[in-house]
């Protein structure tokens, strides 16, 4: 080196120094690589864990469409007043100082106070008891910062029109804890508000408006039960990142279509990443992530005919009815309607929790599918299918015999039971047997067939399986099995079963499932809720999510002609002047349909209500569509439900009416797209 | 060549080393602008207010002072050095009284002359330098007689005791190896240096594993219980281990909370020079002084390396290193080339008084020195050190050109 060389070859002490120097900055340049090249990467992420926050931002909810495109169910702007701390940290750090000094003044003056009263000046021990402790000055930071934000509320407030208050506590606690968000004062101003507020504030004065997303629901309580709710969750979805400084609100779907395709609503939260300074106050804000929107989710649903149900089910039964409504396209399992009444408010938060719990109305049950009811005389239909295709013969008749206690009344005696008839006494046939839903024919007829042969058709139609909806609101029913049949089964269980009571139970989503197999000449259809999923952004080219439609899940293998045998016999219920479905009949559809009423019992198995039903389909030439009604607590499947089906299909004409092409064609076997 | 007369000074400079002095003034400016100019508040004052103006003036005050210095031989200077050492003495002393010396940061340094705050201990490593120079430059016989041995290690210990008391650690410890440095490169006899080494060493052992492993119940050396904690938090010690017995969790609570505070400032410089990494984040870009991690009352001064460090990443380290090594190399080489003893000795106390200053320093921000309250000369902002720093490399220079015509 240069300088070394200069130094004189004599000198040995100052080259040991030389030496020495050069080998303490050689140890400098060590660590210094050691700290910034080699462990950089430690250090920046102290650095980042230490100064940034981040936060969640969650994605815009997708919407709920119904097959026609209407929104049922979209985010609405609400705005909020926010107070951002950063901006007024100015004043807090003024006020503080004004309240120090005012303190500091205040002791002073009692510390002279105390000195004049002793007549000597104060040891140092003693003044020690005047200074201010941490705790003291703790509170009048706290102080001070209330006092500042309590006022730009309040002025604020008076420009709004409304008195404003802050709330101390909770103040302290937000500035606190989450210091680097804004602090809310009101949520959801009105257009006044945001109006006299834009002309008052430029901002940057430490109030400004928050925009938050909430979900509403254009239609009210229409199709509440099926498009379900939202509940506030914050938390992170699978996939996620799952650490957040902060969250800002979320929903996620409790049940119902929100919930069931919640997944694909929600999208995928974004991430901002929050600087703040050592003492918490926000600096700069970066996005991370951008939140991915969710998806809308396009229903089968068809508005009309599920508002014309709502209608009629309400003008029948009332706002409080207990009851339920399906409606199927019985070619594709396409579910056009779906009732359950006593409705609630898809915006959970806006019902009444005393009706929400009213253990009688049970408003939150879905019972379209969420609850088992003893399906009666509807399951007739099955016991004709099982006893036509068992060699019954629908022209031979069967003597209904009087009843002792009711002669008006046919009955008949299982062993040493007797079980009455709804129907009069008399001679019945086949159709006869249908339309007047006589017990005595189809009780013994069904003991004719066997209990296996109608077990097996009811296996055929799922009964006592789940439909499979995604909806999270579904029960299986109960349907007896084969194991169960084989030991200690009797002919009364038999009877009973042949006139759908005693160990069943169905929803009325299984019985549309049932009715449109009936109609569409024996498949077994998987009901189809949601068409499909497509991005929230039509011009993002993403191809939508189609769900299959007319998925078969069985075939019933019966004779076309026993089938053809029962719907000519439903036909009958409504159009002969003796069935009992008359209420439905209407002029220029041929309905087909089949009355039900069923006994509900208590523990000591007497009768305590009547579930009535009526399940039908049309138009008899070509079926399209299966209506099921049921009421609980009704009079009869006749006089409760068949006249809110006769109002279905109005509404149904209408429609195809006004839709169009779509559902017209869908009538006459086309296809849509 | 002949007609110059070969007592006659010669009227050149080092100019390496005052380039390269240029330089690190510059770097001063930028970074302690950089590190003040982040604050809001001290952004707001009046420009005459700033402390990178301040600084600016300290530095053009130092220049001229160092270059007055120039003007006198340093022999002429030599003459007057006991007078200074007295008079460093006098004002450490005097900086002890209540009402001369005031109290900052816990302890008694300064000497508030109302427009500045004169910091006697700076001053006094300078008289030091001065004064041992003087004692040690009399012929290389004298030094083996034990008298004067010891005589060397009264004029160091005087100044040492004072600081130590003040107490400033940090400026005690460097006059250690400079005192040391000049005794060897005077031609102290080895076994004297050996031995006073070896118990210098002892002692410092014995202290710290006093320091570290005693329980409160036995004796212990006194010292400022933040000088304490610095030593501990440096060697990674639980402060719980030295809590009284009977100390509830309450107290316990306190006492951690009080190692974290302390470990604060370590940590957040160590952070700091960690994520300048290779590049560094920009001047004034750095997020560690900006959002305030790295304490504001530091920042500036005893932690500057650490904001340059962030700023511009292992190469502005580097730049800093190489350009203190050519002040410390030119240094020695105005020694090398020294007319006498006397400026050898001279030259060599400045060159070890600076690199003490660096090392500890730069050491502090990278752990692998305790925190001592030692700037960094000519980067840190303070009046006292800057001005010291440039009166020293002024004396350098009157060697240089008082150097033997080759």
């Amino acid at each position: 080196m240069l300088i070394f060389d200069e130094l004189k070859k004599n000198d040995p002490q100052l080259r040991l120094l030389a030496v020495t120097l050069a080998g303490g900055l050689f140890v400098l340049l060590a660590g210094l690589w050691w700290v910034q090249v080699v462990s950089a990467r430690k250090y920046e992420s102290h650095l980042e864990t230490q100064s940034y926050r981040t936060v969640r931002i969650p994605a815009m909810r997708g919407k709920i469409l119904d097959r026609n495109g209407r929104v049922l169910a979209e985010n609405r702007p609400r705005y909020s007043l926010s107070l951002y701390l950063d901006d007024l940290r100015r004043q807090f750090d003024a006020a503080y100082g004004v309240a120090i000094a005012q303190t500091r003044a205040g002791q002073k003056q009692r510390i002279a106070a105390e000195e004049k009263k002793l007549g000597r000046s104060l040891t140092k021990a003693e003044r020690k008891q005047f200074a201010l402790t941490t705790g003291q000055l703790k509170q009048l930071h706290e102080q001070s910062r209330f006092r500042v934000a309590d006022s730009v509320v309040k002025q604020v407030g008076q420009q709004l029109g409304q008195t404003l208050t802050l709330d101390e506590a909770v103040f302290n606690r937000h500035y606190e804890t989450r210091l680097a968000l804004p602090y809310p004062v009101l949520p959801n101003l009105n257009d006044t508000q945001i109006a006299r507020f834009e002309e008052q504030y430029p901002g940057g004065l430490g109030v400004d408006l928050d925009l938050q997303p909430v979900r509403t629901y254009p239609f009210g309580m229409t199709a509440a039960h099926l498009l379900g709710y939202v509940l506030r969750d914050d938390s992170s979805a699978e996939g996620e990142d799952a650490f957040f400084s902060y969250r800002l609100p979320d929903y996620r779907g409790a049940v119902g279509v929100e919930a069931g395709f919640d997944a694909q609503l929600r999208g995928r939260a974004g991430a901002e990443a929050v600087l703040v300074n050592n003492l918490g106050y926000r600096q700069t804000g970066n996005v991370w992530s951008r939140p991915e929107p969710g998806h809308n989710v396009v229903l089968t649903m068809d508005l009309d005919i599920q508002q014309a149900a709502e209608r009629s089910l309400a003008a029948h039964q009332g706002e409080d009815s207990r009851a339920a409504v399906v409606v199927m396209d019985v070619r594709t399992g396409d579910v056009l309607a779906m009732v359950s009444s006593p409705a609630i408010n898809p915006d959970y938060a806006a019902n009444e929790p005393a009706r929400l719990n009213d253990p009688k109305l049970r408003p939150q049950i879905n019972r379209a599918t969420q609850e088992n009811y003893a399906p009666g005389s509807i399951l007739k239909t099955v016991v004709a299918l099982a006893c036509l295709e068992n060699g019954l013969n629908p022209n031979a008749t069967i003597y209904n015999p009087p009843s002792p206690e009711n002669p008006n009344h046919g009955y008949i005696m299982i062993g040493r039971r007797q079980i009455q008839d709804t129907a009069p006494s008399g001679v019945y046939d086949f159709r006869r047997a249908i339309i007047r839903s006589c017990n005595t024919y189809f009780i013994t007829n069904g003991l004719r067939a066997g209990i296996e042969n109608i077990v097996r058709m009811g296996e055929k139609f799922h009964l006592g399986e789940r439909t499979g909806l995604p909806t999270r609101q579904e029960t299986k029913g109960i349907f007896p099995t084969l194991d169960r049949v084989h030991s200690g089964w009797h002919d009364g269980d038999t009877a009973n079963l042949c006139i759908g009571q005693g160990d069943i139970a169905v929803t009325p989503m299984q019985i549309t499932v049932m009715i449109s197999a009936i109609a569409n000449g024996g498949k077994v259809l998987k009901p189809r809720l949601v068409e499909r999923i497509e991005s929230q952004d039509p011009a993002s080219g993403e191809a939508p999510a189609i769900f299959p439609s007319g998925v078969v899940c069985d075939v019933l293998g019966v004779h076309p002609r026993s089938l053809k045998i029962l719907q000519d016999a439903m036909l009958a219920e409504t159009e002969d002047p003796e069935g009992t479905g008359r209420a439905a009949f209407m002029p220029g559809l041929r309905i087909c349909g089949k009355t039900g009423t069923s006994q509900v019992t208590d523990e000591h198995n007497r009768v305590v209500d009547h579930t009535t039903w009526f399940a039908s389909f049309a138009p008899y030439e070509n079926p399209c569509y299966a209506v099921v009604v049921m009421v609980q607590s009704g009079i009869s499947g006749g006089v409760s439900c068949a006249p809110i089906a006769h109002d279905i299909y109005e509404a149904i004409l209408n429609s195809e009416k006004s839709n169009g092409p779509a559902l017209a064609a869908l009538r006459h076997g086309g296809q849509t797209d | 060549m002949l007609n110059i007369p070969i007592n006659e000074p010669h009227a050149k400079i080092d100019r390496l080393q005052l380039a390269v002095l240029a330089g690190l003034m510059l770097i001063g400016t930028a970074f302690v602008y950089s590190a003040t100019m982040a604050n809001a508040t001290a952004a707001t004052l009046p420009w005459y207010d700033q402390s990178w103006v301040r600084q600016i003036v300290w530095y053009a005050l130092g220049i001229g002072a160092g270059s007055a210095l120039c003007l006198v031989d340093y022999h002429t200077l030599s003459r007057w050095s006991f007078v200074a050492y007295w008079a460093t003495i006098f004002c450490l002393v005097a900086v002890m009284i209540p009402h001369i010396g005031s109290m900052r940061f816990g302890a008694r340094r300064w000497i508030d002359l109302g427009f500045f705050q004169f910091q006697p201990s700076e001053f006094a490593k300078l008289a030091f330098i001065l004064v041992a120079a003087h004692f040690l430059s009399r012929p290389e016989d004298e030094l083996r007689h034990p008298a004067v041995f010891w005589k060397g290690i009264g004029l160091l210990l005087l100044p040492f005791a004072l600081i130590l008391k003040e107490p400033d650690l940090g400026s005690a410890l460097v006059l250690l190896p400079t005192g040391l440095v000049m005794m060897f490169v005077a031609g102290t006899p080895r076994k004297y240096l050996l031995k006073l080494v070896g118990v210098v060493g002892l002692l410092a052992a014995l202290f710290l594993v006093d320091m570290l492993f005693m329980s409160p119940g036995w004796w212990q050396v006194s010292m400022q219980p933040y000088q304490r904690d610095r030593l501990l938090v440096y060697f990674g010690r639980d402060y719980t281990h030295f809590a009284p017995p009977d100390a509830t969790p309450a107290e316990l609570q306190r006492i951690r909370q009080q190692q974290l505070d302390d470990e604060y400032n370590v940590r957040q410089a160590l952070i700091s020079v960690g994520s300048g990494g290779l590049a560094g984040k920009g001047w004034r870009q750095g997020t560690q002084n900006a959002l305030g991690y790295l304490p504001r009352a530091v920042a500036h001064n005893d932690f500057i390396f650490s904001v340059i460090a962030e700023e511009e990443g292992f190469v502005g380290s580097v730049i800093v290193i190489a350009l203190y090594a050519v002040v410390l190399f030119t240094g020695l080489r105005i020694a090398g080339q020294a007319r006498d003893r006397l400026g050898k000795l001279v030259a060599v106390g400045v060159v070890t008084l600076i690199f003490s200053h660096v090392f500890i320093n730069i050491g502090m921000n990278i752990r692998i020195m305790p925190v001592t309250g030692v700037p960094l000369p000519l980067l840190s902002y303070g009046g006292s050190s800057v001005l010291c720093s440039l009166i020293a490399l002024g004396l350098m220079q009157n060697i240089y050109i008082h150097r033997k015509g080759y």
